[in-house]
């Protein structure tokens, strides 16, 4: 919120006490609309980003292939070749299982800097989350998803 | 009192019985049930015949109220009076006999029962029709005698001729009926009743009266009795209406012999003489009653000359002594028509019963060119045949009486009494009723002897396998004829003197108007028996001639009537066509009603009713089914473009349309 | 009289939702139980299971026992319990309770016989009645998602069968379309008012609203009822549903056909007849919405199952038809209204879950058959079964005096009482057109040449059968009962 400069203690933010009625929302529709503006900047940066990342090595990379660069990787895959094939469900299979468990993380960031707020209650509910997901991780463990043969 | 509701009830008991008797017994059970029964109401109405004739009897037997709606009240009652007792007679003698004689007549049919529950069905009927106390009673009976009919003309359904036959006759009738209807309803608007007892009293106020009708004055009695009389013209066959009466020789020949003869086709003249209170107060209702039942007569006669099926020359010969019957009536002489209708059921029955038992000894032959020389095969049916054809022609000898009665067969006494009422209404119409009486009389003579002839005698003209079981009928059969025969030599002499002579008074009470027209039309004849030579004389020897006609081509020379036919004579042709009475109605309604019938069926049901409704509705359903199946492509982007495109528009319908108010 | 009732501690929420809480416990422990004893666990599993639904439905029954008789909101609002959600719960319970019995022996014969499948539906059974207790946009979205998403697994649960993961494809994909137009609904309904909270929502939509803000929350309630159309299978959200339910193995379809609509439509109720009630005379939105959904359903129902040869597909269209008889009682907006959708969806559960045990039982010597022409001459070989059936499809037929004549009954006369007078008219046609191909089938099973007998059916499937037959016929007899319940049910929400 500081970063754009609002007054601190201005609550803004739609639901944490109670809805807004519309008379507010109309006085503040501007702060309102401000809101969004970190994720306009994101995408902009991120096409920049996008854009320099495809035109730069263009302009500056050199290029010389040699046999270790344009050889299989050790998934399988051609280095040059359609995206559009056929390859081993497995793979596939991993990185959603990789997923689950990147996302089970992701959860973790903002639980551990509010735990303080949180209380115990908090405390406990990412405990029966996480035992949750451990459930399913044995299921997968013993159905043997996570050998590759 | 109770003799009169079993006269009525048991037919119906026998009739309802029959069915489940022949199915749980067997079908004799069906036929001694529905024969008992019948022979106990024979034996019925004889009592109550005597004792109801020469006693001035009318009673009105109540049963119980039809129906009540505002003014309008039926009750159902019987009303028994001298007019009702004598049809009773009729009704059941001639159907206790033709039970009888149907049990052996029918013995190789499968289907027995129910021919036994069908006549019965038909006895009740036309017993409701003559004890009726009301017009819709009549019209009760006359629709079920109407029924009865249709399905025992039709008994043998398996025959296409059979069925078309019956539909024939129910149609025809339906016109007939139509009258009937508008007439009964016209007497209800006139007369606030259908009670007979009610309306006829009443009558001589009408007399004069009118109404109006677009630009016309029309006589009121007049009206309701052409109608009335147009039900009568269907139901006893008279010409424009008579078309039916040969074809339902389709049906068994016990039928004809009941209900073509002796009974139903009766129930028209029946009619009139009930209603005669109302028909004296509209003479020229009268004068047109004459001339159809003349005409009828005449033609019918005529008809007759060249038929070859042995049952159609009787259904002829039945549909010209109705006319004689309907122009007695319509010269007021009420008695000598019951009389003739009276005598003329033994008689007729008799002849049709005879022709039965010769169809069923040349092996179900109709066909009078294939019969001849069986007279000394079956003698018993001959005898009686002869008898028949004796009192049909009127043998009997003019001017000569015992007991004041005429000498004759029974035809000769009550046809000779019609023409001498006809000549003695001293009017135009009765004079032309008396002529074409007397031309009838001589092809009547002719036909019938010709019918004698072509199958009794000659030389035998069918194959030699039908002539070996050429057989005697049984008893059974022969029984009837008998008493038939009885009927037909005595009934004229005996009944004479209470229907038409010094008794007649007393013996029909107050059946007919007593004074007026019949008075004076009834004491004329016995003036002109007296005086006028012609009028004894001419039937007599009219009858002679067709004799003499008829033994000239049919014994002397045989060989004359084919060739005849084979001249190709207009008039011949002309007669032997039924005046192609067929073939015009078939050109002025049968095509016409086909063609409305085709167009209605066709464009109007099929193409209109069906192509918009039913067919057009389950039609588009199989259409919009077949689209709405092909949007299920299977492809995913379709389903999930159907999706998007669903909330689109659902969006834009509440951005245009909806939503905030 | 109080109305609401709010909740504040942990401890008595989860006392609230003690019947998620079992199931949830014991749908994990049945996967622990499963996973550990290996392939050969499916029947223990699956008897489990159904315990498990018996017991969660006991905990249901307890909580109704404890005066829960006006909305009790627990979990800070994110979660309400009352008559009506009680109410859905039983009849989702009695579906998945079926639908496992069903199941078993049918995935013993055809070799699917995986503990999965108790487990997965009792893991969507969970996520319905986390749905139809949802009083919050997050908590509604994760019912759903749970339901979901263990649906489109055993959609495609023969996965060596071509059809049957074609179809938990098509059911995956295209429910991720729904739940992405829901989760946009949601996020408008959110943006506009600020709130996710059922009850907050309402009493902003109550309030004087501007022009463009009324309009967001008429956006936001479109892609939200679009979304649930998708779960009740209502056109034009309906594409998915011929196809899944011919491809995916039939217990699985007879799962589908009852439950999950069944939480679909408490939802769809709550999300309209909660959040922005009738008032008498003003027409609201959402109202429009119904009134189009119900007519595009009922005659494409009525019209498309017409051409179907297959029994399965054409019992899709037919509870397509369904759906859309069901959304004329909710159109009307009113007590009487809803009362007539949950009679509607009680006596659709029964008598539909009948129609699948009879096909279910279509089964010779060679295998399944599942072509209305194998009914053929069905009554010479099983007197009681084909009269069953033959009833069964006269009252979804809306033939008095089965069930079905008053499940149409009901929802017909409020709609009526409302002024939809068109939307009863066209719902009456639509039924006509619908009859021809119930009672066809009739006269396949009773006239057409017989095709030759079926195999027994199980002690199991039978018991269910009499259950749905005697229902169905014998409704009309202890009409009164059902309606208390609804009626009851129905009042609590307003």
């Amino acid at each position: 919120m500081r970063l754009l400069g609002l007054p601190p203690g201005q609550d803004i933010i739609p639901g944490r006490e109670g809805p807004l009625i519309r008379g507010e929302r109309m006085e503040n529709m501007n702060a309102f609309l401000l809101e969004y503006l970190p994720i306009i900047i994101f995408i902009g940066i991120a096409a920049v980003i996008g854009i320099a990342l495809v035109v730069v090595p263009l302009l500056i990379a050199p290029s010389n292939p040699d046999p270790e660069k344009v050889s299989t990787y050790e998934c399988g895959f051609n280095a040059f070749d359609d995206a559009r094939m056929r390859f081993d469900v497995r793979f596939y299979l991993v990185s959603i299982l990789f997923i689950i468990f990147d996302l089970e993380v992701a959860f973790l960031f903002p639980w551990s800097i509010s735990l303080n707020e949180l209380g115990p209650v908090g405390f406990w509910s990412m405990f029966v989350f996480l035992g949750i997901l451990t459930i399913g991780f044995v299921y997968e463990w013993k159905k043997g998803a996570l050998e590759w043969e | 009192m109770w003799i009169y509701k079993l006269i009525v009830l048991l037919p119906l008991i026998g009739a309802l019985l029959a069915m489940p008797a022949g199915r749980m017994f067997s079908a004799r059970a069906a036929e001694l049930l529905t024969s008992g029964l019948m022979i106990l109401v024979a034996v019925f109405s004889w009592t109550a015949f005597f004792s109801v004739t020469g006693s001035q009897a009318d009673l009105t037997v109540p049963l119980f109220t039809w129906m009540t709606s505002g003014d309008f009240h039926v009750a159902w009652a019987l009303k028994i009076d001298s007019l009702t007792a004598v049809m009773l007679v009729v009704v059941n003698t001639v159907s206790c006999l033709v039970h009888i004689y149907s049990i052996g007549y029918m013995s190789h049919d499968p289907h027995r029962p129910r021919f036994f529950a069908y006549l019965s069905l038909f006895t009740f009927a036309m017993l409701s029709l003559v004890t009726a106390s009301n017009f819709l009673q009549m019209f009760f009976g006359w629709e079920g005698v109407g029924l009865a009919s249709y399905l025992l003309i039709g008994f043998w359904f398996h025959k296409d001729s059979a069925n078309a036959a019956a539909i024939k006759a129910f149609v025809v009738n339906r016109v007939g009926d139509f009258g009937f209807v508008l007439g009964i309803m016209a007497t209800f608007m006139v007369f606030g009743s259908i009670e007979f007892d009610k309306v006829f009293p009443q009558v001589h106020h009408f007399e004069n009266h009118t109404f109006h009708f677009l630009a016309w004055e029309v006589p009121t009695m007049t009206t309701i009795c052409l109608l009335l009389f147009v039900g009568a013209m269907g139901k006893s066959a008279q010409i424009i209406l008579h078309t039916w009466l040969p074809d339902a020789m389709e049906g068994p020949t016990p039928v004809s012999a009941l209900i073509h003869a002796a009974t139903m086709v009766t129930a028209g003249v029946f009619m009139v003489c009930r209603l005669s209170y109302m028909f004296e107060a509209a003479p020229a209702a009268l004068a047109v009653v004459t001339v159809v039942g003349a005409t009828t007569a005449f033609f019918a006669a005529t008809v007759g000359l060249f038929q070859n099926d042995i049952k159609r020359v009787i259904a002829y010969s039945t549909c010209s002594q109705l006319g004689y019957m309907f122009f007695a009536a319509g010269v007021s002489a009420y008695p000598v028509a019951m009389f003739h209708l009276f005598t003329h059921a033994f008689f007729k029955a008799l002849l049709f019963l005879g022709a039965g038992s010769v169809i069923h000894a040349m092996s179900d032959e109709q066909d009078m060119r294939k019969m001849g020389g069986i007279y000394k095969m079956i003698p018993m049916t001959w005898a009686m045949m002869l008898i028949g054809t004796f009192a049909l022609t009127g043998v009997g000898i003019p001017g000569v009486e015992i007991f004041g009665a005429p000498l004759g067969f029974a035809g000769f006494v009550s046809k000779d009494g019609i023409l001498e009422m006809a000549y003695a209404a001293h009017s135009g119409v009765g004079k032309y009723a008396f002529w074409m009486g007397i031309a009838a009389a001589v092809m009547t003579s002719f036909y019938s002897w010709r019918l004698a002839f072509m199958t009794f005698h000659d030389k035998p003209r069918a194959s030699a396998d039908v002539m070996s079981h050429v057989h005697e009928s049984p008893a059974v059969m022969t029984v009837p004829l008998a008493i038939l025969a009885l009927g037909a030599v005595l009934a004229g002499m005996v009944f004479y003197g209470g229907f038409m002579g010094h008794d007649l008074a007393a013996f029909w009470g107050a059946s007919f108007p007593e004074h007026g027209a019949t008075h004076v039309v009834m004491t004329e004849a016995h003036h002109v028996k007296e005086t006028v030579a012609v009028v004894v004389w001419a039937p007599f020897v009219v009858m002679l001639l067709g004799l003499g006609i008829a033994y000239y081509y049919y014994i002397r020379h045989p060989e004359l009537p084919p060739k005849m036919g084979q001249s190709r004579n207009g008039l011949y042709l002309f007669v032997k066509n039924k005046w192609y009475f067929d073939e015009l109605y078939d050109f002025l309604f049968v095509r016409p009603a086909q063609k409305l019938g085709r167009f209605l069926w066709k464009k109007g049901d099929g193409f209109t009713i069906d192509g918009f409704g039913p067919d057009g509705v389950s039609a588009l359903v199989l259409k919009i089914t077949g689209q709405v199946v092909r949007l299920q492509t299977g492809y995913l982007y379709h389903y999930a473009f159907a999706m998007l495109l669903g909330v689109a528009a659902l969006v834009t319908y509440f951005m245009f349309f909806g939503g905030a108010n | 009289m109080e109305t609401i009732k709010v909740i504040d501690s942990l401890h008595a929420s989860l006392d609230l939702a003690l019947p998620e809480v079992i199931m949830a416990l014991g749908a994990m422990a049945l996967m622990m139980y499963g996973v550990f004893r290996g392939e050969k666990s499916f029947s223990a599993v699956s008897w489990g299971a159904f315990g498990l639904i018996v017991v969660t439905g006991l905990s249901v029954m307890d909580l109704a026992a404890n005066d829960i008789t006006v909305r009790t909101i627990g979990f800070s609002g994110a979660f309400v319990v009352e008559p009506f959600s009680i109410f859905l719960k039983y009849l989702i319970l009695a579906g998945s309770g079926a639908a496992v019995l069903m199941a078993m022996d049918f995935m013993k014969r055809e070799k699917l016989a995986r503990f999965e499948y108790p487990v997965l539906v009792v893991l969507a059974t969970l996520g319905m009645m986390i749905m139809v207790s949802a009083n919050d946009l997050i908590s509604l979205y994760m019912g759903l998602e749970l339901q979901s998403l263990a649906l489109y697994v055993l959609a495609a649960f023969n996965r060596d069968s071509l059809r049957s993961t074609e179809s938990g494809l098509k059911y995956f994909v295209l429910g991720a379309v729904s739940s992405g137009l829901l989760l946009y609904g949601c996020s408008l309904l959110y943006g506009f008012t600020g709130t996710t909270n059922f009850d907050a929502l309402a009493k902003v939509a109550a309030g004087d609203l501007s022009g463009s803000a009324q309009m967001g929350l008429i956006f936001g309630i479109t892609f939200l009822l679009a979304g649930l159309a998708f779960k009740i299978s209502a056109v034009p959200f309906h594409m998915w549903t011929p196809d899944v339910y011919e491809g995916s193995p039939t217990p699985v379809v007879a799962f589908f056909a009852a439950a999950p609509k069944i939480a679909a439509m408490g939802l769809f109720i709550r999300v309209t007849v909660g959040l922005f009630p009738v008032s008498e005379g003003v027409e609201q939105p959402w109202q429009q919405i119904v009134v189009f959904v119900a007519i595009a359903s009922m005659v494409l129902g009525a019209f498309a199952a017409i051409g179907q040869t297959n029994i399965k597909r054409l019992m899709a269209y037919s509870s397509i038809g369904h759906m859309g008889y069901a959304l004329v009682g909710l159109s009307a907006g009113t007590k009487e209204g809803v009362d007539g959708v949950l009679l509607y969806m009680l006596i659709y559960l029964f008598t539909v879950t009948g129609v699948f045990v009879c096909i279910l039982a279509m089964r010779r010597k060679e295998g399944m058959v599942e072509h209305i022409s194998d009914l053929a001459g069905m009554s010479q070989n099983h007197k009681i079964g084909a009269f069953v059936l033959s009833m069964l499809f006269f009252s979804l037929a809306g033939i008095p005096p089965l069930a079905g004549f008053w499940g149409k009954l009901f929802v017909f006369l409020p709609a009526i009482q409302a002024g939809y007078i068109l939307l009863v008219v066209i719902g009456a046609l639509a039924s006509v057109v619908s009859a021809f191909y119930y009672l066809r089938i009739v006269k396949i099973i009773y006239f057409d040449e017989p095709e030759g007998a079926f195999q027994p059916q199980p002690m199991a499937l039978r018991l269910i059968l009499a259950v749905s037959a005697i229902f169905t016929l014998g409704l009309t007899l202890f009409l009164q009962v059902p309606r208390e319940w609804t009626s009851f049910a129905a009042g609590s929400l307003f």
